[in-house]
């Protein structure tokens, strides 16, 4: 099972570059996709999960090109879109057997699945109500219950905790866990700490431009030795923000406790601390920022 | 917080969104079209044989009442989405937060529905310039007698038209397909027949009847064989006239100016009325009481679900298991897709929408042939517009196109499930027609039944895969309903029972149709998947 993306970019009309030359190879596990606001990352979902046509490039799953023949994925995707919609008349169960119906899963085995499913995101009280009553937490965990349908070897999911509350939170990255022993899957996110929850490799894309592409522990690594501590008076955080880039603060009685990730010792009274993927993924950023004004100075 | 400013605003915020449209050119193009069918005298006006030349004062007036019949009509299924794309697009709940006040929202969007459509009027108006020159019957263009009529007849209409639409959409059950078909009526009814019935110019909100009094007034006076006839019509062809006259326009007396200046009165009251209704984007007085278990639901826990909380306990994340689907789960059983668009197409309705659909098949069977397959069909067709109005758009309307899209195989299965289950609906509410006309041994009768069971849908599916809506088939179907089985003209009856002895040539013509339409769904449908 292997899912490869190669050269990928997605140009919108107007000129606007979703994605640039995207190159990425997934194997069974989870990936976490990190990006800012508008990196694409919701695009890159879409063109994997077949809802979008590339502009250039393409994805082989398991050597297959989905552009060319989408079908051989669709038959064992599942897919939670960012934004979706339900119908309001229907309970939970209609609409997850309609779903059920459309993709092709046969009626006694959709049936037992739904029920499964529906415990599952904790929604079986629940699923004879109509979804026009759902709350927008209700309903998200009805997107991820049809993702889970057809019981997906490639499972992509675009921000599928928002309007979760902690505890479904936590629910559903264990069920992450679970299901990604013999499947792919994606979880697409700007939740740090959902990523480092279940993650087995990360990657990070901004621009439309793949950032890094590791293992967590590769990730960390990249940043090992490089994350401080440092307490200053608060008047001069914004000196320090401007110096070098400050991945947290914390006011206390002694100053702020600013965390600093920067190659050499901030030329305060730092103390090294161990890196977290935040300080990973902020560093990340901060570098391609970087090499964008150096690009444009030149 | 100042009003004006706030009023202003929103229609202002409300008018460009919707001008910087696609689908505002389409309205511009049907102005245009309107403009032209006028020019070439395609619409025309007659008082029998007779017309007035086409002087400013004739052409304004003809214009205008084009204008006023035409538009209003229309235009009202293009503006009745203001308060329902605030709701769709969120904007509505930044707006229910604001100081705002309902009447200043409804005023809002009143304004921004009156703008619309008088930039439709003014295209028409440009086009009535260009008539006159044209025509060239008279070359002595007088702008106030040919732009008094848009002012005094067409802008008072269509204040009307946009008050009338922001009404609709406050009201929980007119806002919908319901309120789509209930206009064409009141059009029909409120706006075109009671101002001829009743004789009175005070309860003409058109304007319609002050215009034609005074063309038949000029006509009695300048021809002596004039007999008090008056209409507007569509015509392939120029219609022929044996004498013109010359009309010197409507004398706008300070009566008649109050009289149309109260009407746009009429309209603020009606936006004001819109104001009573509205939910202010309350989500939960639209859906608590749509709940069809709402009284098992106890009131704490529906408290809970509109907050936004589970109201269940959750289950230990230790106790997530799925058993793996069976190798044999994936069937390609297109009667499961078929049977889910079914369930899909009749859900929402109340226990009495199905008590008179029941009613109404009931009925088929017990009267006699001719009425059973004429108006009771016709109107058991009818009864099921909504169902057929929402396939092809349902993706759109409930933004569920990225889940069923990344489905497999979904074009030629799931596309076809809906058009077979919109054809089943037809076939089931029609039924009775259909069974008497097969005991009739009525074959020619059967085959038509049988056309218009395929017609309603396929032109359902084309209508609401191109548009992403359900307004445009439940505005047209209606008035090809009331045109053609309701008033039996031969060829839009889609019943077929008015088709007398052409009734297998218009079946062929309707199946015909369909498989266009049906084919046009299918590339407008596989263009949007492709297209993404």
């Amino acid at each position: 099972m292997q899912l490869k993306v190669e050269n990928l970019s997605k140009n919108y009309r107007g000129n606007v570059q979703a994605l640039r030359s995207v190159q990425i190879s997934l194997r069974p596990g989870i990936l976490g996709l990190l990006g800012p606001n508008g990196a694409g990352k919701s695009t890159l979902m879409r063109i994997l999960a077949t809802v979008t046509r590339p502009s250039s490039g393409r994805v082989l799953w398991n050597d297959s090109d989905i552009a060319q023949n989408p079908d051989a994925l669709r038959n064992t995707l599942g897919y939670l879109p960012q934004d979706f919609g339900v119908y309001p008349n229907l309970s939970a169960i209609e609409f997850l057997e309609y779903l059920a119906a459309v993709k092709g899963i046969s009626a006694d085995a959709s049936k037992k699945r739904i029920g499964e499913l529906l415990e599952l995101v904790n929604l079986a009280d629940a699923a004879k109500r109509p979804l026009g009553g759902y709350s927008g937490g209700m309903r998200q965990r009805v997107g991820i219950a049809q993702a889970l349908l057809n019981d997906p070897q490639l499972l992509i999911v675009d921000e599928p905790t928002a309007g979760l509350d902690p505890e479904e939170r936590v629910r559903f990255r264990n069920l992450l866990s679970e299901l990604s022993g013999e499947r792919i899957v994606i979880l697409s996110t700007h939740i740090v700490s959902d990523v480092e929850a279940v993650a087995t490799s990360i990657a990070i894309l901004a621009h439309g431009q793949l950032l890094a592409h590791d293992s967590p522990e590769g990730l960390l690594a990249g940043v090992a030795g490089k994350v401080w501590e440092v307490v200053i008076p608060s008047d001069q955080l914004q000196s320090l923000r401007q110096k070098y880039l400050v991945s947290s603060t914390a006011h206390r009685s002694d100053g702020v406790h600013a965390r600093v990730v920067a190659d050499s010792v901030p030329g305060y009274s730092a103390r090294p601390l161990e890196p977290s993927l935040e300080d990973a993924y902020l560093a990340a950023l901060s570098a391609q920022r970087a090499n964008q004004k150096a690009g444009a100075a030149a | 917080m100042k009003i004006a400013p706030s009023i202003y605003a929103l229609a202002r915020a409300d008018f460009l969104e919707r001008v910087r449209r696609y689908s505002f050119l389409l309205t511009i193009l049907f102005a245009g079209f309107l403009g032209y069918g006028a020019a070439t005298g395609r619409i025309a006006l007659h008082l029998g044989d007779y017309r007035g030349v086409y002087t400013s004062a004739w052409i304004g007036a003809l214009v205008a009442l084009v204008t006023t019949c035409f538009v209003s009509l229309v235009g009202f299924y293009i503006v009745k989405n203001a308060v329902d794309r605030d709701r769709q697009t969120g904007v509505g709940q930044i707006l229910a937060a604001t100081p705002l006040s309902k009447v200043s929202y409804t005023l809002g969007k009143f304004l921004s529905n009156f703008a619309v459509l008088a930039v439709m009027v003014l295209v028409l108006a440009i086009a009535a310039v260009a008539m006159q020159f044209f025509a060239a019957e008279d070359p002595q263009l007088d702008t106030v007698a040919l732009l008094l009529p848009f002012l005094l007849v067409t802008l008072p209409a269509m204040a009307l038209t946009a008050a009338v639409a922001v009404l609709f959409e406050t009201l929980p059950i007119l806002n919908g397909g319901v309120g789509n078909v209930v206009w064409f009526f009141a059009w029909a009814v409120i706006g075109i027949g009671l101002p001829e019935l009743s004789g009175k110019h005070w309860l003409d909100p058109m304007g319609l009847m002050t215009v034609a009094d005074s063309m038949m007034a000029g006509a009695r006076a300048n021809i002596p064989g004039y007999k008090d006839s008056f209409s507007l019509t569509i015509a392939d062809e120029p219609s022929k006239i044996v004498e013109t006259f010359r009309w010197h326009g409507v004398p706008w007396t300070s009566q008649a100016v109050l009289l149309r200046l109260g009407w746009t009165a009429v309209a603020v009251l009606i936006v004001i009325l819109a104001a009573a209704f509205f939910d202010r984007f309350d989500s939960a007085r639209w859906f608590v009481p749509s709940l069809r278990r709402a009284k098992k639901i106890p009131s704490t826990q529906l408290t809970e679900l509109a907050n936004g909380a589970s109201a269940l306990p959750a289950k230990p994340a230790a106790a997530i298991h799925l058993t793996p689907l069976p190798a044999d789960a994936h069937r390609n059983a297109f009667f499961r897709i078929f049977a889910a668009e079914l369930r899909l197409a009749l859900k929402g309705f109340r226990w009495w929408w199905y008590a008179v659909a029941a009613g109404l098949l009931i009925a088929q069977l017990a009267s006699p042939l001719e009425i059973s397959r004429g108006p009771l069909l016709a109107t058991a067709w009818i009864w099921a517009i909504l169902v057929w109005s929402a396939m092809g758009s349902r993706e759109s309307r409930f933004s569920t196109r990225s889940l069923v899209s990344s489905c497999a195989n979904i074009l030629p299965r799931q596309l076809p499930a809906c058009f077979l289950a919109g054809v089943a609906v037809a076939i089931l509410t029609g039924a009775g027609a259909g069974f008497r006309l097969l005991l009739a041994g009525n074959s020619p009768g059967l085959f038509a039944w049988l056309a218009g069971a395929l017609f309603l849908p396929s032109f359902a599916l084309a209508l609401g895969v191109w548009s992403g809506t359900g307004k445009p088939y439940e505005a047209l179907l209606t008035a090809i309903w009331y045109v053609g089985p309701m008033n039996h003209t031969p060829g839009l009856d889609f019943t077929g029972a008015a088709n007398g002895a052409f009734v297998i040539h218009y079946a062929l013509v309707y199946t015909a149709i369909s498989t266009a339409l049906l084919a046009f769904a299918f590339f407008m449908r596989s263009r949007q998947l492709r297209s993404n």
